[in-house]
């Protein structure tokens, strides 16, 4: 199963479970949590349902294109579910079957892997699932996010799209996997991992980054300090503030004290939006429902 | 008598919180029941990834009844003059849930008082089940907690069934908002619909023969067995690894086994890189062959009992071939640059806000190390030793540790031998980790473990320099360890090194670098370093607690020498005389504690036992030089020994505290000048008479 197909068929399946078909989030960011389809919507009480393709960057993964295993830009396909359903281990698991994955002749499994964000103020419990000994899908129960216990509990379901297919067609090297009507990974990503890698780790102008880090983070600050607060602004302001530190952090500009100090004025604000949306949203007088009320 | 069964289904619980989970629901449900009046009843707690599992044997259908007497008011005051029942026989009967005829009367010597038999009839099992199991299970407590769905519950995961039976009923119960029935699953893939349990005998059985075995000794039995076999089959052993074989046994409803093949390839990487690869990223047993080499096979335990198609063989071997590949990806890389050009990076790798960078750390070190080794006369360059406190870091900046920082050392140790480096160099830097506190071996040269001490000492000196000292169980930065590796490495390495010394010299190292008084910090540096050495002697000597508190007290910075010392008094401190001595000598320090230095005057003694005394403390001083000196402590507790019957004469016949006060003056400076020589050895006041057990 190529690449494109992968997609295809978990959105579909997901599509056909009550998701949302979202896509991607037009920013940079470094996961697929960070999309305010995620972030946000985990927060208060509203019902939800989501899944959408999110390239995620890291630049400090990068390997110029030469580590067959690793890239600065991957996919991810990730899938909210809220309130987290009683059977959505079994869901998850015929979502493999999607994939022409049959358990009845794999193993899978689910092994304790817990998850944290400190820019998000965000934590959750859950697992990797294994299949063969592979990490196909990161599972999680999110039971805090933006600093705050959240109720009802997301279920996010996070598929490493290129480990998946590299996987099922058993091929050495990401870029040898096929994206689609037979065109290879390599062909269309290697010469972007080279150049980000390049930018990433010799070239990004440092200054620069901090100074726009500056920017965004008092930008982030202005849209919260607006009345009523901007939030989506805001969370915008927030994550290029993200992903101008994992930048500099790439290039090697960050020692190990500021890096705890630059978290927390990132967190800072994403902590603010996160308490903005939910005022917002309860002012709104919670447009997609309150699943809490639903069951009194 | 009935049995009951009690299965909790949850998903996938953590492997490491499995004991304790069954720990706790085995202690709550013991507690429980012992409460309830039911005695020598017994409880076995298992569990498999997905479900806990209590069973009870030969519990009584109920409690047995139980009568108690109870006494109300005097009988005067309970019945009117028309023998009414006045309120207070009223009141009385109500509290005894009786009614007012049934009131009996009992005679006292002060008189006649009502009184009543009330039967209290004993509880159903069932009932008391039904209120004991979800208390037990809701207030079971896990390293890390979750909520789900709506967020009403709180446990380790989501809870999906529960079966409840006394015998062939099902005892009516609530957890987490699941109800109590007799219906649960088998294995996920072998037999993964509903069935219902017919009794509370049956489902050890019932399981089995739907792929699930809940018993976790019998799951480890066939692990070990299986895996032995698979590995006879391929001519090999299994390279033991009992944790995570005890892992294993935890994370499945089924243990089955499959033996995969490695490229020999890889092979070629250094076999800690192998082991640390399988272990660490895909938990799989390596296999290795008679000669302790590793053999290019290993084993994946799976949750099912078969690989019907091989998929599950093939994945796996894609997965480690993949991982393994990842590996030497990481290794060639690593080996494009020599470890002095990789050093260059140790500038930019913080160790502490503070303290500064590990270069700068490794400065101090290689400084330490450089005037230590002078010290105890080393043949061993300072500039070597210089350079080499940074080489045996540099590993911590290669690719291979920032992937498995479990490696550091060990790589190093690869990367400088490959390139040429001296033996005594890249086995220290291999070694100078070593030991892990007191476990292990310490590190084989002098450089190692020069290095490894120097290194530790200033973590220690200069952690405590800017306040993070150990509190309780708060010990982030691994001090306590640290300090047990100083103390283990100092002790074995046979040199002549007085630890308060050394301590120090990492002090005084880090002048200009913290702040605040450098005697402070070594004195507090000291009794840390101390508070070691004790547990040192006791736990990895075998001391006892009290003979090491008794040698410490004559002085401990030269470890291997204190060590002797506490090894000969142990040897002797449950002796007769040995503890007629710590007897006397607590007498000696008080008479003694606030005399100051003064002469003999053998002149001014009246009895025989002063005299007498005054000799043999002389014979005594004059051996313990010779003792201590070639450290002979044996011998050095055996002429003290002597000392046991004249001192005890001594304080029977003379009378130290007479009225002449030169005469006790005298007495006095006898005593102060015994005590000088004791210490020398050991305060044995602090040896307990009752022979000292911790």
């Amino acid at each position: 199963m190529d690449l494109q197909t992968l997609i295809l068929n978990l959105q579909h399946f997901w599509a056909e479970h009550g998701c949302v078909i979202q896509q991607p989030l037009d920013l940079e960011v470094g996961a697929g949590t960070m999309h305010p389809e995620t972030f946000l919507r985990v927060l208060g009480p509203e019902p939800y349902r989501v899944a959408y393709v999110q390239p995620s960057r890291r630049p400090a993964d990068a390997r110029y294109g030469e580590n067959p295993f690793r890239l600065g830009r991957h996919l991810q396909l990730q899938v909210i579910l809220k309130p987290s359903p009683d059977d959505v281990q079994g869901l998850f698991l015929r979502s493999l079957e999607a994939l022409g994955i049959d358990p009845a002749v794999h193993d899978i499994r689910f092994e304790e892997d817990n998850w944290e964000s400190p820019t998000l103020g965000a934590w959750g419990v859950g697992w990797q699932v294994l299949l063969d000994g592979m990490e196909v899908t990161q599972f999680t129960y999110f039971q805090q996010a933006g600093g705050i216990e959240l109720a009802p509990i997301s279920a996010e379901l996070t598929y490493g799209l290129e480990r998946i297919a590299m996987f099922l067609g058993r091929k050495d090297s990401i870029y040898d996997i096929e994206w689609g009507g037979g065109v290879p990974y390599g062909k269309i990503r290697l010469m972007d991992e080279r150049e980000s890698s390049t930018y990433g780790f010799e070239v990004a102008d440092v200054e620069m980054l901090r100074r726009h880090m500056e920017d965004w983070e008092a930008e982030a600050r202005r849209c919260l300090d607006h009345d009523p607060p901007l939030v989506i602004p805001a969370v915008e302001a927030t994550l290029k503030t993200s992903h101008l530190f994992n930048l500099m952090d790439a290039r090697g500009a960050v020692s190990v004290t500021e890096r705890v100090g630059l978290i927390a004025r990132v967190r800072k604000n994403a902590i603010r939006a996160a308490k903005a949306y939910v005022t917002q949203r309860e002012e709104l007088g919670h447009p997609l429902g309150n699943a809490l009320e639903e069951v009194d | 008598m009935t049995a009951f069964l009690l299965e909790l289904r949850t998903e996938e619980i953590p492997a490491n919180a499995l004991p304790d989970a069954r720990r706790q629901l085995g202690e709550g449900l013991r507690k429980g029941i012992a409460e309830a009046g039911f005695d020598g009843i017994e409880i076995r707690i298992m569990s498999t990834s997905l479900r806990l599992v209590a069973t009870v044997e030969n519990l009584p259908e109920r409690q047995a009844d139980r009568t108690e007497r109870m006494t109300g008011p005097p009988t005067r005051i309970a019945y009117d003059d028309d023998g009414k029942p006045t309120k207070a026989a009223e009141g009385f009967a109500k509290k005894a849930g009786i009614s007012v005829d049934q009131l009996e009367t009992e005679s006292t010597d002060k008189g006649e008082y009502l009184a009543a038999t009330v039967v209290h009839e004993g509880r159903a099992s069932a009932e008391i089940l039904g209120e004991l199991v979800p208390a037990v299970v809701g207030s079971m407590r896990f390293p890390k907690m979750m909520r789900w769905g709506l967020g009403e519950f709180f446990f380790v995961r989501p809870v999906h069934g529960l079966v409840a039976l006394l015998g062939g009923d099902v005892v009516p119960m609530e957890v987490f908002g699941t109800e109590a029935g007799r219906t649960t699953v088998g294995h996920r893939v072998h037999a993964p619909g509903d069935f219902e349990v017919p009794s509370a005998d049956d489902l050890a059985w019932e399981l089995a023969n739907r792929g699930v075995l809940i018993d976790p000794d019998e799951r480890r039995r066939v692990l070990d067995e299986r895996a032995a076999e698979l590995a006879a089959e391929a001519g090999c052993r299994v390279h033991p690894d009992d944790a995570l074989v005890a892992e294993h046994v935890e994370l499945v409803e089924y243990p089955g086994l499959l033996r995969g093949a490695i490229d020999p390839e890889y092979l070629e990487l250094p076999s800690e890189v192998v082991i640390t690869t399988l272990r660490y990223h895909q938990k799989c047993l390596i296999l290795e062959n008679e000669d302790g080499s590793l053999a290019p096979q290993f084993l994946a335990v799976i949750d099912r009992r078969d690989d019907p198609e091989g998929l599950v063989r093939q994945g796996n071997e894609w997965v480690i071939g993949a991982r393994l590949a990842d590996a030497r990806f990481f290794f060639e890389e690593d080996r494009k640059r020599s470890m002095e050009d990789w050093s260059e990076g140790l500038e930019r790798l913080e160790f502490h806000r503070v303290l500064g960078s590990i270069a700068a750390k490794a400065d101090r070190a290689g400084a330490l190390a450089a005037a230590l080794a002078e010290r105890l006369g080393l043949d061993l360059d300072a500039d070597a030793l210089r350079r080499a406190a940074h080489l045996v870091k540099t590993d911590l900046l290669t690719n291979m540790v920032v992937e498995f920082p479990e490696l550091q050392g060990v790589m190093g140790g690869h990367y400088l031998r490959l390139e040429g480096a001296a033996e005594e160099l890249w086995t220290a830097a291999r070694d100078h980790y070593r030991p892990t506190g007191f476990d292990g071996e310490i590190p084989a040269s002098d450089t190692g473990r020069l290095l490894g001490l120097a290194d530790r000492l200033d973590t220690i000196a200069g952690l405590f320099g800017v306040g993070e000292i150990p509190k309780g169980s708060g010990d982030p930065f691994g001090l306590r360890r640290a300090a047990q590796a100083v103390v283990k490495i100092t002790a074995e390495s046979g040199w002549a090194l007085d630890l308060v010394d050394a301590a120090g010299a990492a002090v005084d190292g880090l002048a200009g670098v913290i702040d605040g008084p450098a005697t402070e910090t070594s004195a507090k540096v000291r009794d840390f370093l101390a508070g070691r050495v004790r547990r040192y002697l006791r736990d990895v000597v075998g001391v006892s607690g009290d003979a090491a508190d008794a040698v410490m007290a004559a002085g401990w910075g030269d470890l291997s020498e204190l060590r002797a010392r506490a090894e000969a008094l142990d040897a002797v401190r449950t002796s007769d005389r040995m503890r007629a001595l710590g007897l006397a000598f607590k007498r000696v320090k008080n008479i003694t504690e606030q005399a100051g230095e003064t002469v003999v005057d053998p002149e001014l003694f009246e009895q025989d036992e002063e005299r007498e005394l005054h000799a043999a403390a002389d014979v005594f001083a004059d051996r313990l030089a010779g003792c201590v000196g070639a450290r002979r402590f044996d011998d050095a507790f055996a002429e003290m020994g002597k000392l046991a019957e004249v001192l005890d004469r001594f304080f029977v016949e003379v009378l130290v505290m007479c009225d002449d006060e030169k005469i006790r003056d005298n007495r006095v400076a006898l005593l102060t000048k015994l005590r000088r020589d004791f210490l020398t050895l050991a305060d044995l006041s602090r040896l307990q008479v009752d022979g000292g057990k911790e």
